[in-house]
């Protein structure tokens, strides 16, 4: 460990020209895609680094946007995998599952007979460059974001190899859903996870992203972007989880793009980092899509989590309803930025967004910008957003009924989660999810009620 | 000893006093209704007992089984046996009965003692059974979209399950049809018995038709001003609460 | 519509103008000359030349806010417009000693008439300068001061220096600093401690000249437990060119004091109207802003209240209707700085036609303080397809017991409801008018008497041709 860790740091740091040259020289991908990566750089170098000031990054603290302290790591040890593998237990039922340490491919689980039969793709892209070419050419790397971190998508296309695609051809139904590990172990490790999720017509499956840290202690940079595209009809569950250790830096980029009649949800569980940046961008292409975003945040000591939004309705008759959900401890910060953009016809949008912050402690801070853009008349658009702490005369009900305070409290914060968590929609997740989220709240003091009203 | 004994109690809130040399006496085994106008003080004595941090005691005891319980936590109160029916049972969101009753009951178990799980839920679902409540109900977020009448049945449930030495039940019968409220009267009758004292505060007499109480008292102005057998909430009944003032009135002059 | 006489006279209420022979002008474009220009017209004081000449270098040194703001900005010509024009400086006392034409003009506004009836004082701005102040004598008595910018200067800096140019910094904004450099006219109150006016003080601000640009600058402060109520309304002829309009309103509410500050703004369509308007509120203080938005090309503008005592509160309650050619960017900013203080904005907007509506609003409660509460409502009705609306807030909470609420909703108006009142023989646009009052008419209810009847009759007179 000791060797790895010393080899690392000489090493030149991501946003350094000389490390994308040799990791371009050392890369054996097909020519045309080291070609989109020189570009890619090239748009890295020339794009100036977001500043405060500016609209997107409105309430994000001054990020420290050195990223010479992380390096492309090396391979990982055999321990290292070993521990890994056992570790990627979130999901016992699947149909296939595929696992990252640090960009390096370690394990692979094939797909059901049945589902390759009947052409569905999930696969590492390195390997799907070479195998579906066509679908590669059509999908990957067509995304930008419109949040505020295109340098960073920039830098991610730069020098994303690792991730994956997942394609399921028109009317393939599956139950069981994909599960990929996207993990970070070496210290000072800079990850680019790719998630390319691509949905036939009538198509309907699901997939689990779980980003983590094998080791509590190590600094890393992670800036995954994921992509998914819902031909008309697909009905699409993308949930993720980011749980990785309090000293990463981690961004996730992601779209949505929507056509007609489709059903696509999103979930997100953000437990992990330092600093996260979460843009999520959705766009309704085609009439009568339904379309709903779920988070839920639990933020400690002195992390924060920037959440910025997007539902752009771009055709009538759909849906789209966002649910952030922040419960906030510490020092802790998040900001919720979000906004429902409705083009001039598309009339009979129905579009809503929430924004629910829970202060555990008064040294917390809740940001919001919710936002509506409204150009359609014919709408039904609204926004909500509530900060607040836990209710003191619900307090007084558990405590009557002989529930500890610690308990209670832990009690109130689980039942204000929930609404959240049962939307991830499986059992054995949920069960895993509670356990995980859990862990955040050992030897925690929660501090904040509702302030006593005053009779007049 | 075995008795809920509130001696001289002066509490109140935000500055006002409510509760003015307050004494009761309930002694385990029987049934006592406490009755009187809106603005009296019933609410005030339900939460000063329950110990809530708002209201301030001036000065004066409850002794519940012959210990102090003023200034312990709410929830110390509880577990010592004390159970408070609320008038207005709260929302608890994403906080389902079953896992809400199974807290409060585990907070009373000794430490390292395990918890009967399959017990545990064979009792709850005889009980919701008795109060007629769907048993998937427990289930539920605890009172979250009940109405008036299942808030108050879920009430009835958990002071059945948590079998309390001492039950205060505020106005319990507010907001309840005919139907409800014999369910919810058979569900505290069931729990009558030489092991439980119970103070029924109410408004109406209507209650007491089906809780038969062992002492009626009537309290007006932060104090109690008459107390009688069971016939006394008939007379209110049939008198109104005038009669009280009125008399008050004439005592004074 | 029955009552379209009424209302055709009511649409070009503000519509016409009077040559008009100024005896000071100062020219168009902005520089250090027109500076001293206006000083040495005003015969100033020299720390206020300094003042004007340093929020000058500030104007030109801060950029035009469109990274956030509307592009629209950039048509304002800054050199093209005059930036300042009177007839003197020293208002007349009495009707009788204004000139005709200035007199004729807030004749054919009604000011003198509604003076008569229902107000406290008034004074009323032709341009840069006021043609006519007056206040009850009685008030006099009781030692309530009502002026004009340059006069309260001159005559009281003792009482307001100190706050002057303190609630909003010269460099708050591009505009605060422009107002600073070039201001003029505007209204100075102090009302002593306990004093309370029953009737309201009114100014009338008025743009009679083309290419124009009217910087008045308001500073009310209400001493301990005093209160006042100041009402404010404005027309401008239409021109061929844009107008702009630019104030700098500043309020102090000492402990214990009330301030309502209630704005109808009925613009002609070509004026930019960028105004900041800001309140200190200290303990137990509350300064509520009412605030009607129904002319000009472009507003912007959110009435801020800062918090700055304990049990402290803040309300805006913010009336917008933007039509074709109209965008209203308003809102409202609440900045909790004591605990226990309380804030409360409730903002309706109407977009017809291409209008824009935007809501813009600030939150803030920082970590050191407990128990402050706010409360946020807008809601934005379309009217047409084309109809747009934005809605922005910010909210930041931290600190103990403190909570946020923030709600916003887009809708139309009901086809089921138009058809309703259609069945009981309303024409449609009748309909529509009467859904639009009925949206607003818990807001307007909040408005007096006189003015919430006129509010009305603009509401109806926009939704005229919106359907159909």
């Amino acid at each position: 460990m000791n060797t790895e860790a010393t080899a690392v740091q000489t090493a030149p740091g991501v946003g350094d020209s000389a490390s994308f040259e040799r990791h371009l020289s050392l890369s054996a991908l097909p020519e045309s895609w080291k070609n989109w990566k020189k570009e890619y750089w090239e748009k890295y170098e020339e794009l100036p680094f977001p500043r405060t000031r500016d609209e997107h990054w409105r309430f994000a603290s001054r990020i420290d946007f050195d990223l010479s302290g992380f390096q492309l790591a090396e391979d990982a040890s055999d321990d290292t995998i070993e521990e890994v593998l056992s570790r990627s237990n979130l999901v016992a039922e699947r149909s296939g599952q595929i696992v990252f340490v640090d960009n390096q491919l370690v394990s692979e689980e094939a797909i059901p007979e049945e589902l390759a039969a009947r052409g569905v793709v999930f696969l590492p892209l390195a390997e799907a460059v070479t195998k579906h070419p066509e679908l590669v050419e059509r999908y990957l790397f067509q995304e930008s974001t419109d949040l505020g971190s295109d340098k960073f998508h920039a830098l991610h296309n730069a020098y994303s190899e690792s991730g994956y695609l997942l394609y399921v051809p028109d009317n393939v139904e599956i139950d069981a859903p994909f599960a990929v590990y996207h993990w970070h172990a070496a210290p000072g490790a800079a990850l680019f996870p790719h998630i390319l999720v691509v949905g036939g017509r009538n198509s309907r499956f699901s997939v689990v992203d779980a980003q983590q840290s094998l080791f509590e202690d190590r600094t890393g940079f992670s800036c995954a972007v994921g992509n998914v595209f819902a031909e008309d009809g697909a009905k699409i569950y993308r949930r993720t989880i980011q749980n990785f250790n309090n000293r990463m830096v981690s961004f996730q980029l992601d779209t949505n793009n929507v056509d007609r009649d489709t059903a696509v949800r999103g979930i997100n569980l953000n437990l992990g980092s330092r600093r996260a940046r979460f843009e999520n961008e959705v766009r309704i292409n085609g009439a009568g899509a339904d379309v709903k975003l779920y988070s839920l945040t639990v933020a400690e000591n002195d992390q924060e989590f920037d959440q910025r939004t997007l539902q752009i309705h771009n055709a009538p008759n759909a849906v789209s309803d966002l649910l952030y959900k922040n419960a906030l401890m510490d020092h802790s910060r998040t900001i919720f930025s979000g906004l429902i953009k409705v083009a001039k016809d598309a009339q009979q949008t129905d579009a809503y967004q929430t924004n629910r912050n829970l202060l555990l402690n008064d040294t917390a801070q809740a940001n919001s910008l919710p936002g509506l853009e409204i150009e359609a008349n014919d709408v039904k658009c609204s926004h909500g957003a509530t900060t607040g702490q836990l209710d003191r005369d619900e307090l007084f009900y558990f405590l009557q009924r002989g529930i500890p305070k610690r308990i209670a409290q832990q009690l109130m914060v689980f039942g204000f989660f929930e609404e959240v968590i049962e939307q991830f929609d499986n059992e054995e997740l949920e069960e895993n999810l509670r356990g995980l989220i859990q862990a955040k709240f050992e030897k925690k003091q929660l501090d904040a009620v509702t302030p006593k009203m005053e009779t007049t | 000893m075995s008795q809920l004994e509130i001696k001289n109690l002066n509490a109140g809130i935000a500055g006002q006093s409510i509760l003015k040399d307050f004494s009761l006496t309930v002694p385990k085994g029987e049934v006592h209704a406490l009755m009187g106008p809106n603005g009296t003080g019933k609410s005030t004595l339900a939460k000063v007992l329950a110990g809530h941090e708002d209201y301030e005691v001036e000065s004066g005891s409850v002794l519940m089984d012959g210990e102090e319980i003023l200034g312990k936590e709410p929830d110390e109160v509880a577990r010592d046996g004390l159970f408070l029916a609320f008038q207005y049972p709260l929302e608890i969101p994403g906080v389902s009965i079953a896992n809400f009753i199974r807290a409060a009951l585990q907070a009373r178990q000794e430490d390292g003692e395990k918890f009967d799980a399959p017990a545990y839920y064979r009792r709850l679902y005889e009980k919701m059974n008795i109060l007629q409540i769907d048993k998937k109900f427990s289930a539920r977020s605890v009172n979250e979209g009940f109405s008036g009448g299942e808030k108050k049945r879920c009430e009835i449930l958990q002071m059945s399950m948590l079998e309390p030495s001492y039950c205060v039940m505020d106005e319990t019968d507010s907001g309840l049809d005919i139907d409800a409220l014999k369910i919810v009267a058979n569900g505290v009758n069931l729990m009558r018995g030489p092991d439980r004292g119970i103070l029924v505060i109410t408004h109406y007499q209507r209650l007491l038709d089906y809780i038969v109480p062992d002492k009626v008292h009537v309290m007006y102005e932060g104090r109690i001003v008459h107390s009688g057998e069971k016939e006394l909430a008939l007379e209110l009944e049939e008198k109104g609460y005038d009669w009280v003032r009125d008399e008050l009135a004439t005592t004074a002059s | 519509m029955s009552q379209t006489d009424a209302i055709d006279i009511d649409r070009e209420k503000g519509n016409f103008r009077f040559d008009v022979k100024y005896e000071y002008d100062a020219g168009t474009g902005l520089s250090e000359e027109t500076i001293d220009y206006i000083s040495k017209a005003k015969d100033e004081e020299q720390w206020i030349n300094d003042f004007r000449k340093r929020a000058l270098k500030v104007f030109e040194r801060l950029p035009m806010p469109t990274h956030w703001a509307t592009k629209d900005l950039e048509n304002i010509v800054f050199e093209n417009i005059r930036y300042y024009l009177s007839q003197g400086q020293m208002p007349s006392r009495s009707w009788d000693d204004v000139p005709d034409e200035v007199k004729e003009t807030f004749e054919r506004l009604g000011i003198p008439e509604q003076e008569r009836k229902f107000l406290a004082g008034v004074e009323a701005q032709f341009d840069s300068e006021a043609a006519y102040s007056r206040m009850q004598d009685s008030l006099e008595d009781e030692g309530v001061i009502f002026v004009g910018s340059s006069e309260g200067l001159k005559k009281y800096p003792h009482i307001f220096k100190k706050y002057f140019g303190k609630v909003i910094p010269t460099n708050d904004n591009k505009f605060s600093a422009l107002n600073s450099a070039v201001f003029s006219g505007g209204s100075f109150i102090y009302v002593p401690p306990g004093v309370k006016l029953k009737q309201p003080l009114q100014a009338y601000f008025r743009i009679n000249a083309e290419s124009f640009g009217q910087f008045e600058r308001t500073l009310i402060i209400a001493d301990e437990g005093a209160e006042v109520t100041y009402m404010e309304g404005c027309t401008a002829p239409k021109f061929e060119t844009s107008t702009l309009h630019s104030a700098v309103v500043e309020l102090v509410a000492l402990k214990g004091a009330k301030i309502q500050y209630i704005t109808v703004q009925n613009w002609s369509n070509n004026v930019f109207n960028l105004v900041t308007k800001r309140a200190w509120a200290e303990e137990g203080a509350e300064v509520k802003w009412i605030d009607c938005n129904i002319g000009s090309r472009l507003t912007m503008k959110y009435p801020g209240v800062v918090l700055k005592g304990r049990k402290a509160r803040g309300e805006v309650i913010s009336i917008a209707l933007a039509n074709d050619g109209q965008h209203q960017d308003t809102g409202a900013k609440m900045v909790h700085q004591a605990d226990d203080t309380t804030s409360n904005i409730i903002s309706k907007s109407i977009s017809v036609g291409k209008g824009r509506s935007t809501y813009r609003g600030l939150v803030h409660m920082p970590d050191h303080l407990k128990g402050c509460k706010n409360n946020t409502e807008c809601d934005a009705l379309l009217i047409n397809t084309n109809s747009r609306t934005d809605t922005y807030p910010a909210i930041n909470v931290q600190g103990n017991g403190n909570s946020v609420q923030h709600e916003a909703s887009v809708s139309k108006v009901s086809a089921e409801q138009i058809f309703y009142m259609m069945q009981r023989g309303l024409s449609e646009g009748e309909a529509m008018s009467l859904a639009v009052n009925g949206f607003v008419n818990d807001l307007v209810r909040q408005f007096p008497m006189e003015y919430s009847v006129e509010l009305k009759r603009l509401i109806d007179m926009e939704m005229e041709g919106s359907v159909g």
